[in-house]
Formats: structure tokens, C-alpha cells, sequence
């Protein structure tokens, strides 16, 4: 089995290989011709990144992890203009980070195509909140292709650049969870000589202030702009390859698929055993073309929309009908849920009522049944690694604040810090969102506070922030902070990685995936901005990090301490990589003397309750050997093994 | 065949994504359409994972329905309950019966249940079968705890009218796993097939 990295360069036209849908899509960005790749990561969009990060030397193309998604999609639309092909990829919460710059610059369009690749995440899998991108699009007037799997996504990405050359306009390809991580059979297709040769493509940017300068003036010429393109792009979509019209032509009834539903309607019409249906397979939900809806409505006495989240579909096919007098029942999320994702049943339940069917399962007693099992069943929620050094950093802060602090914190694996034991985390918001709400807590807890009162009630404020997200959104909060004399602490959980997403580097290692690039550390951009105490420690080091912390806590102003120690997750990795062993912990039963202090307040998850010796216990395979039991256990009880294993 | 479905639970870290990409890529190999769905970033840190490989000839989305499983693998025991809901009628269970304790029960905020009530509920409340060993305790036998889901894979292939030949899937396997690892695993691999064997008395 060749590595997957290596199958998205293969020059095999014709080739059936098992793609992930993220990487069928970076495959169909590199047959596509792609010249310049700029993201930041985000799960369900990371793989995409991470592919193209991989192959980019090796197919020509300039590829970079940028700090946050607006300058990502600033240098990538840079390229567009200059005539190149060119992408950037985000999650769907990335785009509000990237708005600003879209919304503005839509109107100027592009030279070569651009591409804006939005990864969705209903029933937020691994997100803050449950967006749909189809609404964006529509706001800013832009058309969505939204694949149904792997193969149309790798498909869909060329002809994305097509159509947005075509109409030098951008075009966004929607993702959801359960097609950027479905993996499915994809075929191979044509690589372009230059990705072959891995020829590096140079553009050129043709001077037009009156375009690229977005002053009233120009800007108000935009608008109108937008809107003509959008509906001749309208237009163009009625000869889309990826819309069509199946099923039974002479159907009384219709159900429109857009997307990833297509494969759910399908699947719960062939379990159903229903054939006289009509079904319009949209790949293009903004904007819907009006010239095949009006082939597809014809002679259906109702109609169906099944779509996930939002009615974009429906409200257009509505308002398409009410203007042409059309007056037929148009079903859509008066019978498929607004929220969370799509699923089959979801599917087959509304299409069952739609036509008056059984559905084939019992659902309600199969739910019963499952409520009933899930009865025993103990929650396994994610959890900090073995090792990890943000558990270190939670337990000092914790400490050295009595538990009584407030700790906002941000996006990242640290926000699991959430979870019992540590308990350490009351807010999080958004990406750099820490800083923010940090200082805005400080001012409405001691705002009217008088002196005395102040020093009798002050509630300690400590963010916690990771280094990717304080380099992606945290800089400009850390100096409205320090500007405004707020009195917070910063624990900056430097672990040198984006490790959320994958390990992917960033401004505090230096590293690129094409090398090294300039470190910027953290410690510099705090102490030049002018932070009051700055200071930087190795959570490995419990105790030095507890002292630092109190010192911090008497400055008044700004304090940044930088906890700075590698993600462990990333650690291990590479030791195993290197055939490298590492020490393992065991519990010395003479010293334990069952306080549960380190299942009850340190929670790393290798140490297991031994209920019948009423005991910790270390479960060796899990242990990733940072030694942190040892140092908050009490008596001791957490020992080195001597001879380390793999 | 018209369909498959095959759904892997178990702890992040165990092993579930690499056993569903073997499995996925056995069945591409044997000519069948593959859609394989799982979740990835904050949902793999030592959490509940799940996966799900379909293949066959009419196969549309990548996650299987409620009530569709032909087979779930899981790779500890609660999780093969925490996702009991995927199960057909008659479906089977092949479970590796060495559980890895949530931390919620060590802090002694929640119980873990007997195997016993497990399997009593698969197989009462929900008809399905059950093949369940301590793959781990193989796993070792066979060189490394790592081999735990190549044992699996083993005994999968032993449920009755699985559709991919059992040396077909432990060929992908030879050809995924490093050139060292190779002897190991393949003993793995049979130490699985030998275990449902016995267990299904074959
Ligand atoms: S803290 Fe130490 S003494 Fe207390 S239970 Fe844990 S290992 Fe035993
Ligand atoms: S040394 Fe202790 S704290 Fe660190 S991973 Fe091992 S058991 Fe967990």
C-alpha cells in the first residue's frame, strides 16, 4: 500500500485508489493546475492542508501554513489576481476569521481561479458552533459546489477553478464532516506537465487601482457587479455536470438532493424500495438554476427538499415558485430537522412521511432499547494525553489560584482542560478569544470596585491560550490588554506545534513544512509589546511553574508567562520514529496511601483506580513517561521503571 | 452483495482508523464501491472513536444507518455498547474483551459494567452475537500490544458470510504494516482467526 501522500501525486491516469475526501480534493487542485496553496488548519479541512503541504515541493506549488484564515485567503486571492490558480481552505467558524476580506474584496473578482474550500462540521464533531457556509455564499453572492463524495469532490475542485476563471468571480467548495473525512474510491485523472515536472508557476499583477482599491467610489460599482455575475452564473449551472435530473420522468412526485443528501435520499429510497420518484441532484446550492428546476418541477404535484442545516435550497425554490404562480406543496424542514447532520434515518423519516410510508425500522423501540443500554454505559469523553504538559500548567495555575480564579481559555486540545479533574476552563469563545473576554471579565469584576473593596474581592483573571491560536488571533487582544492596563495573566501554552489539528508547525517552532522559517518567540512579542512581567517555564517542572505563576499573580498589569514544553502526542511520535524509549512509572504500593490526589485533581490517563487495593495504578502501555505523578504525589508513590520500553 | 457494513469502536489511540483503512482498502482490492466515514481532531484524544467501512455494490453514504451493521468490531467492551445502536438483527459482535477503564470511573463518578450485563444486553435486548476474547492478552502472545487490532482483523474474518477472503485481508495487512512488523502481525493474524474459530466452534 503506497503512502497516501505519494497516491496524490501518482501519475496514473485511470487508477482507483481509496481517498480521503480532503485529499481527493487537494488531488483535484494539483490536476487542476494549482499554483499557490495558503491555510490555516482546521478540523474537518486540516488533511487538505496537510496533503498539499506534503506534495507541494514536490508538484511545484508554493504552500504555506499561514497564522490565521484572512491572511490566508488574503495571499491566496493575491495570487488569483495575479493570474495564478489558487486556493485556501478553512473550517466554516475560519470563514468569520476570513469575512472581513471576502465580503470586501468579492466585488473586485479574480484573474485566475480561485477557489475557497469551507469545511462545515454539523453536529459540531469538533466545533465551537453549527454555521452553514451555503448562508455566506448567498451573502456574499458567491456559488457553492458541495460534492456528494470523494470522487465528485476531486472532480468538483477542477471544474471550481473552471468556473471561476470562466466568470473571474470566486467559488466556494463546501465541505461537510462526512465528506472531508469519508474516504471512498476515487479515480485517478490527467496531472498537468507543470505539476508533473514540479514546475513552480510565476503570475503577474496588472495595476488597476480602480479595481483593487475598494474606496466608496469603486466599491459602489462592485455591488451591482456581483449581483449580474451570480445570476449569469445562474445560468451557466444549468449545464453543470454535477446537477442532474433522475428517476422516474414521469414522477408526481420530486425530491431535490443537494449535496452530501444525494447519497442519503438515495440510500433511503433504494431501503424504502420507492422508484416512482423524480430527484434533482444538486452539486450547486447557491445559486439554484432556475432552467433545470423548471425542467424538474414540471408535472410534480409535491416536492421534498431533504438538505442539512439551513433551507438555502428551499428558499429559493419557494421563491422561485411563488413568482412563477406555482402553487404545489414544497416540503423542506417541515419535515427534515434544522439542526445537526444528516443522517439516513433522518432521510428516510421524512421521506416516509412525505409519501405516507412505513419506515422500515422501528425507530422508536429501537431507540428505547438504546436508551436502556446506554444506562450502563460510562461516558469516555476525550481527555488530555498522557504527558501532556497542559495538564502540568492547569494543575500550577489551579494551585497557585486556589481554585478560585476565573480561567477563560481558548481553542486548542487545552480546552479539554474543561473536563474533571482539572476543571480549568469557564469560557471559551473563538479562536484568540481568551485574551479578549480575559480583560473584559477584569473590568466588569473590579471595575467599580473601590481600592479596598478591590484588594478584599479580587478575582484572579488567567487566560490560557495555545501558541498557534496566540499567533492566530491572540495578538491584537494581548495588546488591547496591555494598552488599556488591564490586570490579567497570560499563560501562553507553547507546546510548538498546532497539535489540535495535527502537529501542524507555526510561527513559535520556526519551522515550515519546507524547512526552517524565522522563530519568533513568544516571550519577544509579549516583552516588546510592552507586557508588565514576562516570564518563561517548562511545565514539566511542576514546581518552578507554580512559583512562577504566584510571582505573576502579584504583578499588577499584563502578565505573560510562556509554559513552554512539546506536545507530548508529537514527542512520542518521533521517538518511536527514532526507535528512542522513555521511562515508565509504576505505583510503589508500600508509599501509596490511597489519597486519590492524582485521580482526583492531576487526572493524567494512564493512572487507573485499583478499586479492590484501593490504589493508584499505572497502566504501562498508556504511560508516555513525563514523571509529573512523581512530582504531585504526596508520598511519593510514582516511581521510574528502570529499564524503559517501547 | 448488495451491501456490508462494518462498524469499529473503540478508545483513541487503539488502532481504529488503521484497522478501517485495512479492511477499506481489502475491499477495494476485491472490486467492491468503499465509502468509510470517521471523525478526526478532538474527538480522538483518548476518547470514544468510531468508524465505519461499507462496501459492495450499492453503498451511498459513508456512515452506516442505525439498525444496518453487519458487524460491530469493537476494540474494548463499553464502546462496543456505547454504539449497540448500529446493530442489524442477527448481526454480529466481536469483541476484544479487555476493558480500558474510563478516568470518570477511576474518580469514582461513574461505574463500569460487568462483560456479563455487555453481553446479555447484544445479545437479548438487541439479537445479535457475540465473539468475545481478550485480543490484548493474543496481541502480546504474538510479540506487542500494537498487533491488538490485527488480531481483530483476524477473528472478523471468521464471522460467518463475511464477503472478503481472509487471505486477501491479511495480504493488505502485510503490505501496510513495516517491513519488520511484518512476522508479528501475521502471527497476530491468526491468533485471531484461531480464537473465533474456537469461539464459533469451526
Ligand atoms: S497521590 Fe500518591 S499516595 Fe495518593 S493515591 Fe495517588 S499515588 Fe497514592
Ligand atoms: S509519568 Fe505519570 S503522569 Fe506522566 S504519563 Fe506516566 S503515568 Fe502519566
Amino acid at each position: 500500500m503506497a503512502k497516501v501522500t505519494d497516491m496524490v501525486l501518482w501519475d496514473k491516469p485511470g487508477e482507483k485508489v481509496l481517498l480521503l475526501g480532503n485529499q481527493a480534493i487537494a488531488r483535484g487542485a494539483l490536476e487542476a493546475n494549482i499554483a499557490v496553496y495558503a491555510a490555516y488548519p482546521g478540523t474537518p479541512s486540516s488533511e487538505l492542508t496537510d496533503t498539499m503541504a506534503v506534495v507541494a515541493k514536490r508538484a511545484g506549488v508554493y504552500m504555506e501554513y499561514s497564522t490565521n484564515e484572512k491572511v490566508a485567503f488574503e495571499t491566496a486571492l493575491a495570487a488569483a489576481w495575479s493570474g495564478l490558480r489558487a486556493m485556501t481552505a478553512m473550517k466554516h467558524v475560519g470563514l468569520n476569521v476570513a469575512a472581513d476580506t471576502f465580503l470586501s474584496s468579492v466585488g473586485m473578482g479574480v484573474e485566475g481561479g480561485f477557489v475557497i474550500m469551507v469545511a462545515d462540521d454539523p453536529s459540531m464533531w469538533s466545533s465551537q458552533n453549527e454555521q452553514d457556509t451555503r448562508v455566506y455564499a448567498k451573502f456574499a453572492n458567491v456559488p457553492v459546489l458541495e460534492p456528494s463524495d470523494p470522487h465528485e469532490a476531486k472532480e468538483m475542485t477542477k471544474y471550481a477553478f473552471e468556473l471561476s476563471e470562466k466568470f473571474k468571480h470566486f467559488v466556494i467548495l463546501r465541505t461537510t464532516t462526512r465528506t472531508s473525512h469519508a474516504r471512498g474510491d476515487v479515480i485517478l485523472g490527467e496531472l498537468p506537465e507543470e505539476i508533473k515536472q514540479a514546475k513552480r508557476k510565476f503570475g503577474k499583477f496588472n495595476k488597476d487601482p480602480s479595481r483593487f482599491v475598494d474606496v466608496p467610489s469603486n466599491a459602489r460599482r462592485f455591488h451591482p457587479i456581483v449581483l449580474e455575475k451570480i445570476e449569469k452564473i445562474r445560468e451557466e449551472l444549468n449545464a453543470c455536470p454535477f446537477n442532474w435530473i433522475e428517476g422516474d420522468e414521469n414522477a408526481k412526485v420530486g425530491i431535490i438532493a443537494p449535496g452530501l443528501s444525494y447519497a442519503y435520499v438515495k440510500e433511503a429510497l433504494h431501503w424504502l424500495g420507492v422508484e416512482n420518484v423524480k430527484i434533482l441532484k444538486l452539486g450547486t446550492p447557491f445559486p439554484v438554476p432556475y432552467g433545470l428546476l423548471e425542467k424538474f418541477m414540471d408535472g410534480l404535484e409535491k416536492v421534498l427538499i431533504v438538505e442539512e442545516l439551513e433551507p438555502v435550497v428551499e428558499e429559493q425554490v419557494k421563491t422561485w415558485a411563488y413568482d412563477r404562480g406555482l402553487r404545489i406543496p414544497i416540503h423542506g424542514k417541515d419535515l427534515v430537522p434544522r439542526v445537526y447532520e444528516m443522517t439516513t434515518r433522518r432521510a428516510v423519516t421524512a421521506i416516509a412521511k412525505f409519501l405516507g410510508l412505513e419506515t422500515p425500522l422501528n425507530y422508536e423501540k429501537l431507540d428505547e432499547k438504546y436508551k436502556k443500554a446506554l444506562e450502563i454505559v460510562p461516558p469516555r469523553p476525550p481527555s488530555l494525553c498522557p504527558a501532556c504538559p497542559h495538564r502540568n500548567s492547569f494543575f500550577a495555575i489551579k494551585k497557585a489560584t486556589h481554585s478560585k480564579g476565573i480561567y477563560p481559555s481558548d481553542i486548542g486540545c487545552y480546552t479539554l482542560g474543561l473536563l474533571p479533574p482539572l476543571n480549568a476552563v469557564d469560557t471559551t469563545v473563538a479562536m484568540g478569544g481568551s485574551i479578549g473576554i480575559a480583560h473584559g471579565l477584569e473590568i466588569a469584576q473590579h471595575g467599580s470596585l473601590s481600592e479596598e473593596q478591590r484588594k478584599k474581592e479580587k478575582k484572579i483573571v488567567v487566560a490560557t491560550i495555545g501558541d498557534s491560536t496566540f499567533y492566530h488571533t491572540g495578538l491584537p487582544a494581548l495588546a488591547n490588554a496591555i494598552y488599556n492596563r488591564s490586570n490579567v495573566l497570560v499563560v501562553v501554552l507553547d507546546n510548538l506545534v498546532t497539535a489540535m489539528t495535527g502537529d501542524q508547525p507555526n510561527p513559535s517552532t520556526g519551522q515550515t513544512p519546507h524547512g526552517m522559517g524565522k522563530r519568533i518567540p513568544i516571550e519577544d512579542v509579549a516583552k516588546a509589546m510592552g507586557a508588565d512581567f514576562v516570564a518563561v517555564v517548562d511545565p514539566y517542572d511542576i514546581k518552578a511553574t507554580y512559583e512562577t505563576i504566584k510571582k505573576a499573580l502579584e504583578v499588577e498589569g499584563v502578565s505573560v508567562v510562556v509554559s513552554r514544553q512539546v506536545c507530548a502526542l508529537y514527542r512520542i511520535g518521533q521517538m518511536r520514529k527514532r526507535g528512542e524509549k522513555w521511562p515508565i512509572y509504576y505505583v510503589d504500593e508500600e508509599a501509596c496511601t490511597g489519597c486519590r490526589l492524582c485521580v482526583n485533581a492531576y487526572g493524567c490517563p494512564a493512572i487507573f483506580w485499583d478499586e479492590e487495593k484501593k490504589q493508584a495504578r499505572v497502566e504501562p502501555t498508556m504511560c508516555w513517561g513525563c514523571g509529573g505523578c512523581a512530582q504531585i504525589c504526596p508520598f511519593g508513590a510514582f516511581k521510574p521503571v528502570e529499564e524503559g520500553e517501547e | 452483495m448488495k451491501e456490508y457494513n462494518i462498524v469499529i469502536t473503540g478508545v483513541g489511540g487503539q488502532g481504529v482508523l488503521t484497522a478501517a483503512n485495512i479492511l477499506g482498502w481489502a475491499a477495494l482490492h476485491a472490486g467492491h464501491k468503499v465509502r468509510m466515514g470517521e471523525v478526526h481532531g478532538m474527538s480522538q484524544r483518548f476518547g470514544s472513536v468510531v468508524s465505519y467501512v461499507r462496501f459492495g455494490e450499492e453503498v451511498y453514504g459513508s456512515m452506516v444507518p442505525e439498525g444496518k451493521g453487519d458487524v460491530i468490531l469493537a476494540f474494548e467492551p463499553v464502546e462496543a455498547l456505547r454504539y449497540i445502536n448500529y446493530l442489524k438483527e442477527g448481526g454480529m459482535v466481536v469483541v476484544n474483551t479487555k476493558p480500558i477503564v474510563p478516568v470518570q470511573v477511576s474518580m469514582g463518578k461513574a461505574r463500569y459494567p460487568e462483560l456479563e450485563e455487555i453481553k446479555r444486553i447484544v445479545e437479548e435486548d438487541f439479537k445479535g452475537k457475540w465473539i468475545g476474547f481478550n485480543a490484548e492478552e493474543l496481541a502480546m502472545k504474538a510479540g506487542h500490544v500494537v498487533t491488538t487490532n490485527t488480531v481483530l482483523i483476524g477473528a472478523l474474518t471468521q464471522v460467518p458470510e463475511f464477503p472478503l477472503d481472509a487471505e486477501h485481508v491479511r495480504e493488505v495487512i502485510r503490505l501496510s504494516v513495516p517491513p519488520k512488523a511484518v512476522d508479528m502481525n501475521m502471527k497476530a493474524f491468526d491468533l485471531g482467526i484461531e480464537a473465533a474459530k474456537k469461539i464459533l466452534g469451526l
